[in-house]
Protein backbone atom coordinates (compact mmCIF):
# COMPACT_ATOMS: atom_id res chain seq x y z
CA UNK A 1 0.00 0.00 0.00
CA UNK A 2 1.34 3.38 -0.92
CA UNK A 3 1.92 5.72 2.02
CA UNK A 4 -0.60 8.28 0.81
CA UNK A 5 -3.26 5.63 0.49
CA UNK A 6 -2.55 4.66 4.06
CA UNK A 7 -3.05 8.29 5.04
CA UNK A 8 -6.27 8.37 3.10
CA UNK A 9 -7.56 5.35 4.94
CA UNK A 10 -7.61 7.54 8.03
CA UNK A 11 -8.66 10.76 6.39
CA UNK A 12 -11.49 9.56 4.21
CA UNK A 13 -13.74 8.22 6.92
CA UNK A 14 -13.91 11.88 7.93
CA UNK A 15 -15.32 12.60 4.52
CA UNK A 16 -17.62 9.68 4.19
CA UNK A 17 -20.45 10.48 6.53
CA UNK A 18 -22.37 13.49 7.59
CA UNK A 19 -21.84 12.31 11.14
CA UNK A 20 -18.28 13.60 10.82
CA UNK A 21 -19.27 17.04 9.69
CA UNK A 22 -16.22 19.30 9.75
CA UNK A 23 -16.16 22.90 10.96
CA UNK A 24 -15.49 25.80 8.61
CA UNK A 25 -14.20 29.04 10.06
CA UNK A 26 -12.74 32.17 8.49
CA UNK A 27 -9.18 30.82 8.53
CA UNK A 28 -10.22 27.72 6.60
CA UNK A 29 -11.96 29.51 3.76
CA UNK A 30 -8.77 30.03 1.71
CA UNK A 31 -8.06 26.32 1.61
CA UNK A 32 -11.64 25.52 0.69
CA UNK A 33 -11.35 27.93 -2.23
CA UNK A 34 -8.02 26.67 -3.57
CA UNK A 35 -8.33 25.47 -7.16
CA UNK A 36 -8.52 21.71 -7.59
CA UNK A 37 -5.65 19.93 -9.37
CA UNK A 38 -7.95 19.35 -12.31
CA UNK A 39 -11.57 19.66 -13.24
CA UNK A 40 -13.83 21.56 -10.89
CA UNK A 41 -14.71 21.74 -7.25
CA UNK A 42 -18.40 22.42 -6.63
CA UNK A 43 -19.23 23.95 -3.27
CA UNK A 44 -22.89 23.51 -2.42
CA UNK A 45 -23.85 26.16 0.14
CA UNK A 46 -27.06 25.38 1.96
CA UNK A 47 -28.91 25.96 5.20
CA UNK A 48 -31.44 24.19 7.36
CA UNK A 49 -33.96 26.94 6.66
CA UNK A 50 -33.78 26.49 2.87
CA UNK A 51 -36.40 24.23 1.34
CA UNK A 52 -34.71 24.33 -2.09
CA UNK A 53 -31.28 23.28 -0.95
CA UNK A 54 -31.58 19.53 -0.69
CA UNK A 55 -32.67 19.19 -4.31
CA UNK A 56 -29.76 21.38 -5.38
CA UNK A 57 -27.27 19.26 -3.45
CA UNK A 58 -28.73 16.13 -5.01
CA UNK A 59 -28.42 17.62 -8.50
CA UNK A 60 -24.76 18.37 -7.83
CA UNK A 61 -24.24 14.91 -6.36
CA UNK A 62 -25.55 13.30 -9.55
CA UNK A 63 -23.20 15.46 -11.58
CA UNK A 64 -20.26 14.50 -9.40
CA UNK A 65 -21.12 10.82 -9.69
CA UNK A 66 -21.27 11.13 -13.45
CA UNK A 67 -17.79 12.68 -13.54
CA UNK A 68 -15.95 11.38 -10.47
CA UNK A 69 -12.55 11.91 -12.07
CA UNK A 70 -13.11 15.59 -12.76
CA UNK A 71 -15.51 16.90 -10.18
CA UNK A 72 -15.25 17.30 -6.43
CA UNK A 73 -18.29 18.17 -4.37
CA UNK A 74 -18.23 19.68 -0.89
CA UNK A 75 -21.40 20.67 0.96
CA UNK A 76 -21.21 23.63 3.31
CA UNK A 77 -24.02 24.36 5.75
CA UNK A 78 -24.10 28.00 6.79
CA UNK A 79 -25.78 27.01 10.05
CA UNK A 80 -23.58 26.78 13.10
CA UNK A 81 -21.89 23.45 13.63
CA UNK A 82 -23.45 23.63 17.08
CA UNK A 83 -26.49 22.32 15.17
CA UNK A 84 -24.44 19.31 14.10
CA UNK A 85 -27.16 16.76 14.79
CA UNK A 86 -29.80 18.58 12.76
CA UNK A 87 -27.39 19.25 9.90
CA UNK A 88 -26.20 15.65 9.79
CA UNK A 89 -29.75 14.32 9.95
CA UNK A 90 -30.79 16.53 7.04
CA UNK A 91 -27.77 15.45 4.98
CA UNK A 92 -28.49 11.81 5.71
CA UNK A 93 -32.16 12.21 4.83
CA UNK A 94 -31.15 13.80 1.53
CA UNK A 95 -28.79 10.92 0.74
CA UNK A 96 -25.82 13.30 0.94
CA UNK A 97 -23.87 11.45 3.60
CA UNK A 98 -21.06 10.31 1.31
CA UNK A 99 -19.77 13.75 0.30
CA UNK A 100 -17.42 15.92 2.37
CA UNK A 101 -19.56 18.14 4.53
CA UNK A 102 -18.71 21.32 6.39
CA UNK A 103 -20.69 23.66 8.62
CA UNK A 104 -19.90 27.18 9.79
CA UNK A 105 -17.94 27.39 13.01
CA UNK A 106 -17.52 31.10 13.37
CA UNK A 107 -19.26 33.85 15.26
CA UNK A 108 -19.56 36.00 12.12
CA UNK A 109 -21.50 33.90 9.60
CA UNK A 110 -22.31 36.79 7.23
CA UNK A 111 -18.63 37.61 7.07
CA UNK A 112 -17.88 33.99 6.14
CA UNK A 113 -20.43 34.30 3.35
CA UNK A 114 -18.54 37.36 2.10
CA UNK A 115 -15.16 35.64 2.34
CA UNK A 116 -16.42 32.66 0.38
CA UNK A 117 -18.02 34.79 -2.32
CA UNK A 118 -18.38 38.59 -2.13
CA UNK A 119 -20.90 38.43 -4.95
CA UNK A 120 -23.22 36.35 -2.79
CA UNK A 121 -25.78 38.08 -0.58
CA UNK A 122 -26.63 34.99 1.46
CA UNK A 123 -29.47 33.76 -0.76
CA UNK A 124 -29.89 30.00 -0.79
CA UNK A 125 -28.95 27.68 -2.30
CA UNK A 126 -25.67 29.04 -3.64
CA UNK A 127 -23.38 26.98 -5.83
CA UNK A 128 -19.77 28.02 -6.22
CA UNK A 129 -17.62 26.41 -8.88
CA UNK A 130 -13.83 26.64 -8.64
CA UNK A 131 -11.96 25.46 -11.69
CA UNK A 132 -8.42 24.12 -11.91
CA UNK A 133 -7.34 27.30 -13.69
CA UNK A 134 -8.37 29.32 -10.65
CA UNK A 135 -11.48 30.85 -12.20
CA UNK A 136 -14.68 30.86 -10.18
CA UNK A 137 -18.36 31.18 -10.85
CA UNK A 138 -21.25 31.44 -8.43
CA UNK A 139 -24.94 30.94 -9.07
CA UNK A 140 -27.88 31.34 -6.71
CA UNK A 141 -30.97 29.17 -6.63
CA UNK A 142 -31.64 25.53 -7.34
CA UNK A 143 -29.73 24.81 -10.56
CA UNK A 144 -31.36 23.43 -13.65
CA UNK A 145 -29.41 20.92 -15.79
CA UNK A 146 -28.99 23.69 -18.38
CA UNK A 147 -27.45 26.04 -15.83
CA UNK A 148 -25.20 23.25 -14.64
CA UNK A 149 -23.99 22.64 -18.18
CA UNK A 150 -23.08 26.34 -18.49
CA UNK A 151 -21.19 26.30 -15.21
CA UNK A 152 -18.86 23.53 -16.30
CA UNK B 1 -5.84 -0.87 -11.82
CA UNK B 2 -4.82 2.74 -11.59
CA UNK B 3 -6.78 4.82 -9.18
CA UNK B 4 -8.75 7.46 -11.10
CA UNK B 5 -7.58 10.16 -8.72
CA UNK B 6 -4.10 11.59 -9.03
CA UNK B 7 -1.80 11.85 -6.04
CA UNK B 8 -1.82 15.69 -5.88
CA UNK B 9 -5.58 15.66 -6.06
CA UNK B 10 -5.74 13.08 -3.31
CA UNK B 11 -3.44 15.12 -1.13
CA UNK B 12 -5.57 18.19 -1.65
CA UNK B 13 -8.59 16.27 -0.49
CA UNK B 14 -6.67 14.97 2.49
CA UNK B 15 -5.55 18.50 3.33
CA UNK B 16 -9.13 19.70 3.13
CA UNK B 17 -10.22 16.91 5.40
CA UNK B 18 -7.49 17.38 7.96
CA UNK B 19 -7.38 21.14 8.01
CA UNK B 20 -9.85 21.68 10.78
CA UNK B 21 -7.82 19.38 13.00
CA UNK B 22 -4.78 21.59 12.62
CA UNK B 23 -6.39 24.78 13.81
CA UNK B 24 -5.90 26.20 17.29
CA UNK B 25 -8.35 24.97 19.87
CA UNK B 26 -10.08 28.33 20.17
CA UNK B 27 -11.14 28.09 16.54
CA UNK B 28 -12.65 24.69 17.05
CA UNK B 29 -15.26 26.04 19.40
CA UNK B 30 -18.61 25.82 17.67
CA UNK B 31 -20.45 29.05 17.26
CA UNK B 32 -22.69 29.42 20.27
CA UNK B 33 -23.46 33.06 19.77
CA UNK B 34 -26.79 34.29 21.12
CA UNK B 35 -29.53 34.88 18.60
CA UNK B 36 -29.37 38.53 17.57
CA UNK B 37 -32.95 38.93 16.41
CA UNK B 38 -34.25 41.92 18.40
CA UNK B 39 -36.67 44.81 17.94
CA UNK B 40 -37.04 48.15 19.68
CA UNK B 41 -39.63 50.90 20.02
CA UNK B 42 -40.05 54.21 21.89
CA UNK B 43 -43.13 54.97 23.95
CA UNK B 44 -44.74 58.41 23.99
CA UNK B 45 -42.44 59.52 26.82
CA UNK B 46 -39.28 58.51 24.99
CA UNK B 47 -38.64 55.37 26.99
CA UNK B 48 -37.02 52.70 24.85
CA UNK B 49 -38.30 49.14 24.89
CA UNK B 50 -36.23 46.28 23.46
CA UNK B 51 -37.27 42.67 22.92
CA UNK B 52 -34.90 39.83 22.19
CA UNK B 53 -34.81 36.15 23.11
CA UNK B 54 -33.01 33.93 25.58
CA UNK B 55 -33.64 30.37 26.71
CA UNK B 56 -37.06 30.06 25.08
CA UNK B 57 -38.33 33.43 26.28
CA UNK B 58 -38.96 36.70 24.56
CA UNK B 59 -37.39 39.19 26.97
CA UNK B 60 -38.37 42.82 27.42
CA UNK B 61 -36.00 45.53 28.66
CA UNK B 62 -36.60 49.25 29.10
CA UNK B 63 -34.15 52.11 28.93
CA UNK B 64 -35.00 55.59 30.20
CA UNK B 65 -31.71 57.09 28.98
CA UNK B 66 -31.68 56.31 25.26
CA UNK B 67 -30.06 52.93 25.56
CA UNK B 68 -27.25 53.69 28.02
CA UNK B 69 -28.72 51.59 30.82
CA UNK B 70 -31.52 49.03 30.84
CA UNK B 71 -33.90 47.52 33.37
CA UNK B 72 -33.53 43.87 34.28
CA UNK B 73 -35.23 41.86 31.49
CA UNK B 74 -38.66 40.39 32.13
CA UNK B 75 -40.07 37.39 30.29
CA UNK B 76 -42.97 38.06 27.95
CA UNK B 77 -43.86 34.34 27.77
CA UNK B 78 -43.59 32.81 31.23
CA UNK B 79 -43.51 29.26 29.83
CA UNK B 80 -40.47 28.68 27.61
CA UNK B 81 -41.11 27.76 23.99
CA UNK B 82 -38.98 27.60 20.82
CA UNK B 83 -38.63 31.02 19.19
CA UNK B 84 -37.26 32.05 15.81
CA UNK B 85 -34.75 34.84 16.42
CA UNK B 86 -32.11 34.64 13.71
CA UNK B 87 -31.65 36.00 10.24
CA UNK B 88 -34.81 37.69 9.05
CA UNK B 89 -36.74 36.37 12.04
CA UNK B 90 -36.91 38.39 15.20
CA UNK B 91 -39.43 39.08 17.93
CA UNK B 92 -41.39 42.26 17.29
CA UNK B 93 -42.54 45.04 19.59
CA UNK B 94 -45.04 47.76 18.75
CA UNK B 95 -46.80 50.30 20.95
CA UNK B 96 -50.41 51.35 20.97
CA UNK B 97 -51.63 54.94 21.25
CA UNK B 98 -51.75 54.68 25.04
CA UNK B 99 -48.39 52.95 25.30
CA UNK B 100 -49.87 49.48 25.26
CA UNK B 101 -47.00 47.03 24.59
CA UNK B 102 -47.63 44.47 21.87
CA UNK B 103 -45.16 41.66 21.22
CA UNK B 104 -45.22 39.04 18.48
CA UNK B 105 -42.90 36.23 17.48
CA UNK B 106 -42.80 33.02 15.47
CA UNK B 107 -42.58 29.68 17.22
CA UNK B 108 -40.84 26.83 15.35
CA UNK B 109 -42.74 23.54 15.40
CA UNK B 110 -41.18 20.10 15.19
CA UNK B 111 -41.03 19.80 11.40
CA UNK B 112 -38.63 21.90 9.33
CA UNK B 113 -39.91 25.29 8.11
CA UNK B 114 -43.03 25.15 10.28
CA UNK B 115 -44.20 27.68 12.81
CA UNK B 116 -47.02 29.40 14.67
CA UNK B 117 -47.35 33.16 15.00
CA UNK B 118 -47.61 34.16 18.65
CA UNK B 119 -48.76 37.33 20.40
CA UNK B 120 -48.91 38.82 23.90
CA UNK B 121 -49.62 42.29 25.27
CA UNK B 122 -49.01 44.33 28.39
CA UNK B 123 -51.14 47.22 29.60
CA UNK B 124 -48.88 48.13 32.51
CA UNK B 125 -45.60 48.96 30.85
CA UNK B 126 -44.36 45.40 30.79
CA UNK B 127 -44.96 44.42 34.42
CA UNK B 128 -47.48 41.81 33.31
CA UNK B 129 -48.14 40.19 29.96
CA UNK B 130 -51.20 38.32 28.74
CA UNK B 131 -50.77 34.60 28.16
CA UNK B 132 -49.35 34.18 24.63
CA UNK B 133 -51.93 33.28 22.01
CA UNK B 134 -51.63 31.85 18.52
CA UNK B 135 -52.82 34.47 16.05
CA UNK B 136 -54.13 32.24 13.23
CA UNK B 137 -57.06 29.83 13.25
CA UNK B 138 -55.23 27.36 11.04
CA UNK B 139 -53.34 25.09 13.45
CA UNK B 140 -51.80 22.60 11.08
CA UNK B 141 -48.12 22.02 11.64
CA UNK B 142 -47.04 23.96 8.56
CA UNK B 143 -45.40 27.31 7.89
CA UNK B 144 -47.01 30.29 9.64
CA UNK B 145 -44.00 32.42 10.42
CA UNK B 146 -42.02 35.57 9.57
CA UNK B 147 -44.57 37.61 11.53
CA UNK B 148 -44.63 41.37 11.00
CA UNK B 149 -46.65 43.71 13.24
CA UNK B 150 -47.89 47.29 13.11
CA UNK B 151 -50.49 49.39 14.92
CA UNK B 152 -52.88 51.35 12.72
CA UNK B 153 -54.32 54.82 13.28
CA UNK B 154 -57.26 53.36 15.21
CA UNK B 155 -55.06 51.40 17.57
CA UNK B 156 -55.71 48.07 15.85
CA UNK B 157 -52.83 45.62 15.96
CA UNK B 158 -52.24 44.18 12.49
CA UNK B 159 -50.06 41.11 11.99
CA UNK B 160 -49.00 39.63 8.63
CA UNK B 161 -47.08 36.42 8.08
CA UNK B 162 -45.95 33.81 5.56
CA UNK B 163 -48.31 30.83 5.38
CA UNK B 164 -48.05 27.56 3.45
CA UNK B 165 -51.63 26.24 3.76
CA UNK B 166 -52.30 26.91 0.07
CA UNK B 167 -49.05 25.26 -0.96
CA UNK B 168 -50.04 22.20 1.07
CA UNK B 169 -53.45 22.13 -0.59
CA UNK B 170 -51.90 22.48 -4.05
CA UNK B 171 -49.41 19.71 -3.32
CA UNK B 172 -52.22 17.44 -2.16
CA UNK B 173 -54.10 18.15 -5.39
CA UNK B 174 -50.97 17.72 -7.50
CA UNK B 175 -51.19 21.31 -8.71
CA UNK B 176 -48.23 23.63 -9.15
CA UNK B 177 -47.71 26.35 -6.53
CA UNK B 178 -44.63 28.49 -6.08
CA UNK B 179 -43.50 29.64 -2.65
CA UNK B 180 -46.06 30.38 0.04
CA UNK B 181 -48.98 32.75 0.62
CA UNK B 182 -49.07 35.94 2.68
CA UNK B 183 -51.85 36.15 5.27
CA UNK B 184 -52.84 38.72 7.88
CA UNK B 185 -55.18 39.30 10.77
CA UNK B 186 -55.86 42.06 13.27
CA UNK B 187 -57.28 42.65 16.70
CA UNK B 188 -59.31 45.59 17.94
CA UNK B 189 -58.99 44.73 21.62
CA UNK B 190 -55.58 43.08 21.84
CA UNK B 191 -57.20 39.77 22.79
CA UNK B 192 -59.23 38.46 19.87
CA UNK B 193 -57.81 38.25 16.36
CA UNK B 194 -60.22 38.11 13.44
CA UNK B 195 -60.02 35.04 11.17
CA UNK B 196 -57.01 35.49 8.92
CA UNK B 197 -57.29 36.82 5.36
CA UNK B 198 -55.12 36.00 2.43
CA UNK B 199 -53.23 38.90 0.92
CA UNK B 200 -51.41 37.10 -1.89
CA UNK B 201 -50.83 33.64 -3.28
CA UNK B 202 -47.39 32.52 -4.41
CA UNK B 203 -45.25 34.96 -2.48
CA UNK B 204 -41.73 34.41 -1.22
CA UNK B 205 -41.37 31.92 1.62
CA UNK B 206 -38.32 33.20 3.47
CA UNK B 207 -38.14 37.01 3.50
CA UNK B 208 -39.43 39.32 6.18
CA UNK B 209 -42.52 41.41 5.42
CA UNK B 210 -42.27 45.19 5.83
CA UNK B 211 -45.30 46.98 7.31
CA UNK B 212 -45.86 50.71 7.60
CA UNK B 213 -48.68 53.00 8.58
CA UNK B 214 -50.26 54.77 5.62
CA UNK B 215 -51.04 58.49 5.54
CA UNK B 216 -54.72 57.59 6.02
CA UNK B 217 -53.98 55.60 9.17
CA UNK B 218 -54.16 52.11 7.64
CA UNK B 219 -51.35 49.59 7.41
CA UNK B 220 -49.61 48.66 4.17
CA UNK B 221 -47.26 45.79 3.37
CA UNK B 222 -44.26 45.62 1.07
CA UNK B 223 -43.01 42.09 0.61
CA UNK B 224 -41.28 39.79 -1.83
CA UNK B 225 -43.65 38.02 -4.18
CA UNK B 226 -43.10 35.39 -6.81
CA UNK B 227 -44.07 36.41 -10.32
CA UNK B 228 -44.00 34.02 -13.20
CA UNK B 229 -41.06 31.63 -13.28
CA UNK B 230 -39.55 32.57 -9.92
CA UNK B 231 -39.11 36.29 -10.50
CA UNK B 232 -38.74 37.45 -6.93
CA UNK B 233 -39.91 41.02 -7.14
CA UNK B 234 -41.90 42.80 -4.48
CA UNK B 235 -45.58 43.46 -3.98
CA UNK B 236 -47.33 46.38 -2.28
CA UNK B 237 -50.73 45.96 -0.65
CA UNK B 238 -52.91 47.68 1.89
CA UNK B 239 -54.07 45.41 4.71
CA UNK B 240 -57.73 46.34 4.68
CA UNK B 241 -59.60 45.99 7.97
CA UNK B 242 -62.95 47.24 6.65
CA UNK B 243 -64.14 44.00 5.09
CA UNK B 244 -62.72 44.88 1.68
CA UNK B 245 -59.97 42.78 0.17
CA UNK B 246 -56.64 44.47 -0.35
CA UNK B 247 -54.98 43.82 -3.68
CA UNK B 248 -51.30 42.97 -3.93
CA UNK B 249 -49.70 44.80 -6.84
CA UNK B 250 -46.24 44.26 -8.21
CA UNK B 251 -44.11 47.23 -7.21
CA UNK B 252 -40.53 46.32 -8.20
CA UNK B 253 -39.43 45.07 -11.60
CA UNK B 254 -35.86 43.81 -11.35
CA UNK B 255 -36.82 40.37 -12.73
CA UNK B 256 -34.40 38.65 -10.36
CA UNK B 257 -35.03 34.95 -10.91
CA UNK B 258 -34.08 32.54 -8.17
CA UNK B 259 -35.50 29.14 -7.29
CA UNK B 260 -34.45 29.59 -3.71
CA UNK B 261 -34.56 31.67 -0.56
CA UNK B 262 -33.35 35.27 -0.88
CA UNK B 263 -33.35 35.70 2.93
CA UNK B 264 -33.45 39.47 2.37
CA UNK B 265 -36.74 41.20 2.98
CA UNK B 266 -37.50 44.85 2.20
CA UNK B 267 -38.20 48.00 4.22
CA UNK B 268 -41.05 50.51 3.93
CA UNK B 269 -41.89 53.93 5.39
CA UNK B 270 -44.78 56.10 4.24
CA UNK B 271 -44.75 59.88 4.62
CA UNK B 272 -47.62 62.08 5.68
CA UNK B 273 -47.71 63.09 2.01
CA UNK B 274 -48.37 59.47 1.06
CA UNK B 275 -44.98 58.91 -0.58
CA UNK B 276 -43.97 55.27 -0.14
CA UNK B 277 -40.25 55.17 0.60
CA UNK B 278 -38.87 51.67 0.14
CA UNK B 279 -35.60 49.73 0.24
CA UNK B 280 -35.09 46.27 -1.20
CA UNK B 281 -32.48 43.76 -2.29
CA UNK B 282 -32.00 41.92 -5.54
CA UNK B 283 -29.07 40.24 -7.25
CA UNK B 284 -29.85 40.12 -10.96
CA UNK B 285 -26.39 41.52 -11.71
CA UNK B 286 -24.81 40.94 -8.31
CA UNK B 287 -25.98 41.96 -4.85
CA UNK B 288 -27.70 45.36 -4.93
CA UNK B 289 -29.62 47.34 -2.33
CA UNK B 290 -32.10 49.79 -3.81
CA UNK B 291 -34.03 52.80 -2.63
CA UNK B 292 -37.13 53.94 -4.49
CA UNK B 293 -40.58 55.48 -4.07
CA UNK B 294 -43.23 52.89 -4.81
CA UNK B 295 -45.72 53.45 -7.56
CA UNK B 296 -47.46 50.05 -7.56
CA UNK B 297 -47.85 48.69 -11.06
CA UNK B 298 -44.95 50.79 -12.29
CA UNK B 299 -41.22 51.08 -11.75
CA UNK B 300 -40.46 52.92 -8.49
CA UNK B 301 -39.62 56.59 -8.75
CA UNK B 302 -36.26 58.07 -7.77
CA UNK B 303 -34.64 54.67 -7.86
CA UNK B 304 -31.14 54.68 -6.44
CA UNK B 305 -28.69 51.78 -6.17
CA UNK B 306 -27.42 52.25 -2.62
CA UNK B 307 -24.82 49.59 -2.16
CA UNK B 308 -23.53 46.40 -3.68
CA UNK B 309 -21.45 43.41 -2.53
CA UNK B 310 -21.71 42.84 1.21
CA UNK B 311 -24.68 45.16 1.71
CA UNK B 312 -27.68 43.63 3.44
CA UNK B 313 -30.85 44.13 5.46
CA UNK B 314 -31.70 47.77 4.83
CA UNK B 315 -34.32 49.78 6.69
CA UNK B 316 -35.93 53.13 5.91
CA UNK B 317 -37.70 55.84 7.91
CA UNK B 318 -39.25 59.19 7.02
CA UNK B 319 -40.47 62.28 8.84
CA UNK B 320 -41.47 65.40 6.95
CA UNK B 321 -38.85 66.06 4.25
CA UNK B 322 -36.33 63.73 5.89
CA UNK B 323 -35.68 60.21 4.66
CA UNK B 324 -33.19 57.97 6.43
CA UNK B 325 -31.65 54.76 5.09
CA UNK B 326 -29.51 52.26 6.99
CA UNK B 327 -28.01 48.88 6.18
CA UNK B 328 -25.36 46.41 7.24
CA UNK B 329 -22.20 46.54 5.14
CA UNK B 330 -20.08 43.42 5.45
CA UNK B 331 -16.47 43.05 4.39
CA UNK B 332 -13.56 40.82 5.30
CA UNK B 333 -12.92 42.80 8.48
CA UNK B 334 -16.44 42.66 9.87
CA UNK B 335 -19.62 44.69 9.88
CA UNK B 336 -20.42 48.37 9.46
CA UNK B 337 -23.70 50.18 10.01
CA UNK B 338 -24.02 52.57 7.07
CA UNK B 339 -26.56 55.39 6.71
CA UNK B 340 -27.60 57.84 4.03
CA UNK B 341 -29.94 60.74 4.59
CA UNK B 342 -32.15 62.94 2.45
CA UNK B 343 -33.63 66.28 3.42
CA UNK B 344 -35.64 66.72 0.21
CA UNK B 345 -38.06 63.84 0.42
CA UNK B 346 -35.78 61.22 -1.08
CA UNK B 347 -34.82 63.03 -4.29
CA UNK B 348 -31.17 63.36 -3.24
CA UNK B 349 -29.21 61.50 -0.60
CA UNK B 350 -26.01 62.22 1.28
CA UNK B 351 -22.96 60.07 0.68
CA UNK B 352 -22.87 56.84 2.69
CA UNK B 353 -21.63 57.35 6.24
CA UNK B 354 -20.46 54.65 8.62
CA UNK B 355 -22.23 55.15 11.91
CA UNK B 356 -20.77 52.19 13.80
CA UNK B 357 -18.68 49.08 13.36
CA UNK B 358 -18.74 45.61 14.86
CA UNK B 359 -16.22 42.79 14.70
CA UNK B 360 -18.86 40.39 15.99
CA UNK B 361 -22.12 39.32 14.43
CA UNK B 362 -24.96 41.83 14.14
CA UNK B 363 -28.71 41.82 13.68
CA UNK B 364 -30.61 43.89 11.12
CA UNK B 365 -30.69 47.66 11.73
CA UNK B 366 -34.03 49.21 12.63
CA UNK B 367 -34.92 52.91 12.47
CA UNK B 368 -36.77 54.44 15.41
CA UNK B 369 -38.25 57.93 15.52
CA UNK B 370 -39.00 60.00 18.59
CA UNK B 371 -39.90 63.67 18.56
CA UNK B 372 -38.66 63.99 14.98
CA UNK B 373 -35.25 62.59 15.88
CA UNK B 374 -33.93 59.47 14.13
CA UNK B 375 -32.18 56.62 15.91
CA UNK B 376 -30.90 53.27 14.70
CA UNK B 377 -31.36 50.20 16.87
CA UNK B 378 -28.52 47.75 16.15
CA UNK B 379 -28.15 44.52 18.07
CA UNK B 380 -24.59 43.22 18.10
CA UNK B 381 -22.77 40.29 19.64
CA UNK B 382 -21.35 42.70 22.23
CA UNK B 383 -24.70 44.18 23.11
CA UNK B 384 -27.66 46.24 21.96
CA UNK B 385 -26.76 49.69 20.62
CA UNK B 386 -28.92 52.73 20.04
CA UNK B 387 -27.31 55.24 17.72
CA UNK B 388 -28.66 58.75 17.55
CA UNK B 389 -28.13 59.94 14.03
CA UNK B 390 -26.82 63.41 14.66
CA UNK B 391 -25.09 62.77 17.95
CA UNK B 392 -22.41 60.61 19.44
CA UNK B 393 -23.06 56.86 19.29
CA UNK B 394 -24.85 55.63 22.39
Amino acid sequence: MKPWLFLLAFALPGLSAAASLQPLNADAVDVLLQPPARGERFIALWSLDCAYCEANMQTLARLQQAHPERIELVTVATDSIAQRDAISARLDAAGMEQWPARAYADTTPDRINYLIDPQWGGEMPRTLVIRADGSRRGLSGALTPEQLAKLR
Amino acid sequence: MAHPWSLPRMLTVVALALLPLTLPARDMTPSAAPALGASAAFDTLGRLYVVDTADGHVRLRRSDDEGTTFTVPVNVNTTAEPIYAEGENRPKIALGPHDELYVSWSQPRAKPWTGFVRFARSLDGGDHFSAPLTVHRDRREITHRFDAMAVDGHGRVVIAWIDKRDLEAANAANKPYEGAATYYSWTDDGIHFVPERKLMDQSCECCRIALARTAQGGVAAFFRGIWDDNRRDHAFAELRTDGQTGRATRATFSDWRIAGCPHQGPGLAIGADGVRHAVWYEATHGPTLWYGQLDPGHTPRHKLALAFAGAAHADVATDGPNVWLAWNQIDAAGYALVVRTSTDGGVHFSAPRTLARSHGDVGSPQWLLHQHRAYVAWNTATGFRLLKLDGAPR
